[in-house]
């Protein structure tokens, strides 16, 4: 397969099962809501050597927060719930309530395994610490006002409405009556501890989903420059128009692609030495003539398709003059579950 | 849906709490006709105040007409709506767990006393004890939201102890009496003694320009600070999507906010929206 005279090569992308959780982070202002969004999601590139792989989702309108301020979406995968909520935790405590003006809330619906953590960081109140417990009204499909009911809404309505009533969207879909007193999903309660600029808001509890984490695709170019106007191309049109995911390393872009081991025992992962460059001449290549540099984007995702969409959507835009192939990188299909084909998704 | 219309001209009290969703779903006209209540002191059918139209199979019940002498509709339910088209006596959705009541007038004393959960919406005025504790009974509201668009009388939320209450006229005294938590908004004039005897808990007052509420809260309510707190945000934005009008006027962010009742564990709140103008 060949996009713009650029070879696709005939392999996938081998991806793992992570736990995953979004968190809403908004501010007084767009700035301190960014801010506090890379602040917590710094040194999170791989579970390698961090607690979590994270990365800045996409900013927000204030139309699209709980609040209405200006805010920003991020994303935290784990390799198990509990390795997550520590994480989490750790992060939103130290990188966002101590940040300006910032609150904090849940961006998962789904509350059947949730993640404490305002319940955990409400105790930095030192006993002064309060919650609020709000129950949301949820739509009666019975009501000729209800949203997401009707057969003539389309399900790009329903998101749009449920954003706009702040209405779990899982409870829209299903187009329920109650005021669910019984439900979780209906109430929220949100910790408000005191601190010197007045309150830190912070939801108690965080949704989790089973997420996709290290998708990724290769960038093979004839020149150094020429692989990181690919590699930039690509992140910018994944951030563009794919939800639902991040690239967890700095830029999006990753340099020292890694294999499993090491010639060093301490070492779980050391340079993917058939990719360098530099060993062309003294190890194994997977390096074909021409090419001088390699860059990897490493996709993580709340969904295999949200995945696959974005590793679509960034190997088209990576297909620019200088590169020679677009690859991918796997462990023989041995450890992940996820096979990210790059010719099926190309399709 | 099914529709109970008021044909009756009595003056003497109705107790009909048989009127919730769950009693009438699957009973027939005939049978939800059938239905006791007490008159005064006499039990009575339901057939003899109302005339029946439709089932309640999809949990919906619409009433209509005049019925200030009616109690304890929907004393107690757990699912559906009903709908009133009317006024509306004493003790309405006391005790409910769940599901919507929606008045289209006016309702007494007791709205949602001691309820746990589920709405309340009440288009005009209500009287006494919206969302009270009964007398002798530790606590009062424990979840749920009742939303007053006109005016409520004494003791708004006392002894509340979770949960929501939204006045959008003015108030009697004594509201949030005893409070022991939960959220109570005054849209409108208040009565004396707002927060009397409250532990934790926030009452929210948003007067009108020309008003000045500070000078008449009790003196055992502290002072902190103006601020910004982020949460009146989400509850505000709640109140408008449940369709609350009182909450569309209100334009600021910026509070003064009280600690009290320092009579009492002095864990409450008292928060003055900044005024306009």
């Amino acid at each position: 397969m060949q996009i713009d005279g650029v070879e696709i090569e005939d392999t996938f992308a081998e991806a793992f099962a992570m736990v995953a959780a979004r968190a809403i982070i908004t501010a007084d202002s767009a700035d301190w809501a960014t801010t506090a969004a890379r602040e917590a999601t710094g040194y999170a590139t791989s579970v390698i050597a961090c607690d979590a792989e994270a990365g800045v989702e996409r900013e927000l309108a204030p139309d699209e927060t709980p609040d209405g301020r200006p805010g920003a979406s991020v994303l935290f995968f784990g390799f198990s719930r509990d390795k997550l909520e520590k994480a989490v935790a750790n992060r939103i405590g130290q990188c966002v309530m101590t940040c300006a003006t910032t609150a904090c809330y849940n961006g998962v619906d789904q509350l059947d395994k949730p993640i404490k953590i305002g319940g955990s960081l409400r105790y930095f109140g030192d006993g002064f610490q309060t919650s609020k417990l709000l129950e949301q009204p949820l739509a009666d499909s019975r009501q000729p006002s209800a949203v997401g009911n009707q057969p003539s809404t389309t399900p790009k309505e329903v998101v749009v409405q449920a954003a706009r009533l702040r209405l779990p969207l899982t409870t829209l879909q299903a187009g329920r009556l109650h005021y669910a007193n019984d439900q979780q999903s209906s109430r929220r309660r949100f910790w408000r501890v005191p601190v010197m600029d007045g309150e830190f808001l912070c939801e108690d509890k965080f949704g989790t989903v089973k997420g996709v984490a290290g998708g990724n695709f290769l960038i093979l170019a004839s020149t150094p420059r020429a692989a990181l106007a690919a590699a930039e191309r690509a992140v910018a049109a994944i951030r563009q128009s794919v939800r639902d995911v991040i690239l967890p390393f700095p830029g999006g872009v990753v340099r020292s692609g890694s294999k499993v081991g090491s010639r060093y025992k301490k070492l779980r992962a050391s340079t993917n030495d058939g990719y360098c460059p530099t060993l062309r001449g003294v190890t194994a290549t997977s390096l074909p003539e021409g090419v001088a540099a390699v860059y990897e984007i490493v996709i993580d995702g709340l969904s295999l398709a949200a995945v696959e969409a974005a590793t679509r959507v960034g190997v088209r835009a990576a297909c620019l003059p200088g590169v020679v192939r677009i690859s991918a990188g796997n462990y023989g299909g041995n450890l992940g579950p996820h096979h990210i084909r790059l010719h099926d998704v190309l399709k | 849906m099914i529709t109970l219309t008021w044909k009756s001209n009595t003056t003497v009290p109705v107790e009909a709490e048989c009127i919730t969703p769950e009693n009438l779903a699957g009973k027939s006209a005939a049978e939800v006709g059938r239905l006791a209540v007490q008159h005064g002191n006499r039990p009575e059918s339901l057939g003899e105040f109302f005339s029946v139209a439709g089932d309640a199979s999809d949990s919906e019940i619409t009433i209509e007409g005049e019925m200030q002498r009616v109690k304890w509709v929907g004393a107690g339910m757990t699912r559906g709506r009903i709908t009133v088209r009317g006024s509306i006596g004493m003790h309405l959705g006391s005790e409910m767990t769940g599901g919507i009541i929606d008045v289209h007038g006016q309702a007494g004393d007791w709205v949602g006393a001691e309820m746990r959960g589920g709405l309340i919406h009440v288009r005009g005025n209500a009287g006494h004890q919206v969302g009270a504790a009964y007398r002798g009974s530790r606590r009062g509201m424990r979840g749920g939201t009742i939303l007053i668009d006109g005016a409520a009388g004494n003791e708004i939320g006392s002894t509340m102890r979770r949960g929501l209450v939204a006045i959008g006229g003015a108030c009697g005294d004594f509201a949030g009496v005893s409070m022991i938590a939960g959220s109570v908004l005054l849209f409108g004039k208040t009565g004396v003694r707002t927060g009397a005897g409250m532990k934790r808990g926030t009452i929210a007052l948003f007067p009108a320009a020309d008003r000045d509420v500070e000078t008449a809260l009790l003196p055992t309510f502290r002072f902190d600070c103006e601020y910004e707190p982020v949460f009146m945000r989400l509850v505000l934005r709640q109140l408008r999507g449940l369709g609350f009008s009182p909450a569309d006027r209100v334009a600021t962010t910026t509070f003064r906010r009280y600690s009290g009742d320092l009579v009492a564990l002095g864990k409450g709140e008292l928060l003055i929206a900044a005024r306009l103008g």
